[in-house]
């Protein structure tokens, strides 16, 4: 997801570059400059919502533990790689092994990590989707 | 604005140059559209002397813009000969006139078509959803929106000269084509990992289905893109993201939640049962909704890779359009639908 900060500044800039002088009418031109002028105000008083990734951390490390009670899959978690690229690894290469681990053990796998998928998506929907 | 009228003085040289018999030709209505992500559009009236007769036609041009959406998968050339190749066939499409490769005309390559009379309606929008519902009471177009998308399907693709789209290979080979080609597209644009859209990947490699038969397929059939007079679909426009395909894969498009926002209608337009019945009627294909179903996650995780792309190259700062930066809130959105779709 794009920063809220860098948003607001491409916002500020169309409404001086774009949306301003293609305006006739003083009234509205002035209001989109101004509107211009309050968006950098608001983007020095907004901070980047932290909850939202600790969340998703919170989430993916709660995976990552139960996964290493999964005797056939926890050799297919790769260590090296951290966060949502390490989850990204393991749920490819679930779905490469499928046959060999079986389908009551990846269907179970399979499950517990779109539990944490439908979690960490929750996260994101707090900014993309009104409620 | 100045540079709008410059590239309206640079279009009418261009089209002086093509019609070389013309006198005193003048350019009217020159308007830019605000639709189309990944093209300038620009749609005129052209008038001219010519053998004492006074003559008018409408054009419609698009022009690659050097940064728009799907700028890798979506090759000019490739829709004026799409549209040239369906000239002669019953699939409604607009006149194509000339296609020029050389930037140095109007600063990237561009094609001229003719300007269908009618209108395409946005059906995201408040007056276009007014604009379906009442012709969907009428009546006409919901039979004509099935007749044209069948006109696509009944197609004899190979006869027509469209084979240079590219043919898959029996069986699974079209659905494995479509997933590597917005796999591709999202590996280019992403920048972070996104496990559900890995989730929903890895499950469509593992669930392709094989095609009933090969058609001529759209890949983005929907009103928006279809001009509209007289409660008829005068032409359908939007040629970007057709291949040689299975059917269904329109047919799912057609059926999709992504189309219609809240509107009991498919495509805001037709009635389901409607739809079903008649399609199967004009084509004699039976629709499998199991494959339907399929091809529905495929479009949302090919919406996805749209929306990645779009954003990407707003936060890059290689397109300054909003519409692009809007889309970075669409991302989490698709992946919600696809991810219920598929249990979770």
């Amino acid at each position: 997801m794009i920063s809220a900060k860098q948003l607001l500044n491409e916002i500020v800039n169309s409404l001086r570059n774009v949306i301003a002088p293609a305006i006739d009418q003083p009234y509205p031109k002035a209001q989109a400059h101004m509107a211009a002028v309050i968006l950098e105000f608001v983007s020095r008083q907004i901070e980047e919502r932290a909850d939202i990734e600790q969340q998703k951390d919170f989430s993916l490390g709660a995976l990552f533990h139960d996964m290493a009670n999964f005797a056939e899959i926890s050799r297919l978690n790769d260590d090296k790689a951290e966060g949502e690229m390490r989850l990204c690894g393991l749920i490819e290469r679930l779905y490469e092994e499928r046959d060999r681990l079986g389908e009551e053990t990846f269907t179970a796998a399979n499950q517990r990590i779109r539990q944490t998928l439908r979690q960490m998506l929750d996260q994101e929907l707090k900014i993309a989707k009104a409620d | 604005m100045a540079e709008a009228r410059l590239i309206q003085e640079k279009v009418r040289d261009y089209l002086q140059s093509k019609l070389p018999q013309a006198r005193a030709l003048a350019l009217s209505n020159f308007v830019q559209a605000a639709g189309g992500w990944s093209h300038e559009i620009y749609v005129f009236d052209a008038h001219w002397n010519e053998d004492g007769q006074a003559l008018g036609r409408g054009f419609c041009l698009r022009k690659d813009p050097g940064v728009g959406l799907l700028r890798e998968l979506s090759d000019l050339k490739e829709q004026f000969l799409v549209i040239k190749a369906l000239e002669p066939t019953p699939a409604p499409t607009p006149k194509a006139y000339w296609y020029e490769a050389d930037p140095s005309l109007l600063g990237g390559p561009f094609f001229v078509m003719e300007k269908v009379a009618g209108e395409a309606p946005n059906p995201w929008s408040r007056a276009g959803k007014q604009f379906y519902a009442d012709a969907a009471k009428r009546g006409k177009l919901p039979s004509s929106f099935v007749e044209a998308l069948a006109s696509l399907h009944n197609l004899d693709w190979r006869a027509a000269g469209l084979e240079f789209l590219g043919v898959p290979g029996s069986g699974k080979d079209f659905a494995q084509r479509e997933i590597a080609k917005w796999e591709g597209l999202i590996e280019h644009s992403l920048h972070k990992p996104e496990p559900v859209l890995t989730e929903i990947i890895m499950w469509l490699k593992a669930n392709a289905p094989a095609a009933q038969r090969l058609a001529f397929v759209h890949g983005a059939y929907r009103t928006g893109n279809l001009i509209i007079k007289d409660d008829a679909v005068a032409a359908i426009i939007d040629w970007e993201l057709q291949v040689i395909g299975d059917p269904m894969y329109d047919v799912a498009y057609v059926l999709s939640d992504l189309n219609r926002e809240g509107s009991p209608l498919l495509s805001c337009i037709v009635g389901r049962e409607f739809f079903l019945d008649y399609y199967q009627q004009l084509t004699g294909l039976k629709i499998d909704l199991d494959v339907c179903r399929y091809y529905e996650i495929l479009y949302m995780m090919r919406s996805t890779a749209f929306w990645l792309s779009a954003s990407g190259l707003f936060a890059e700062g290689r397109n300054k359009d909003l519409r692009l930066a809007r889309t970075t809130y669409s991302v989490p959105v698709v992946l919600d639908m696809a991810a219920r779709a598929l249990g979770f």
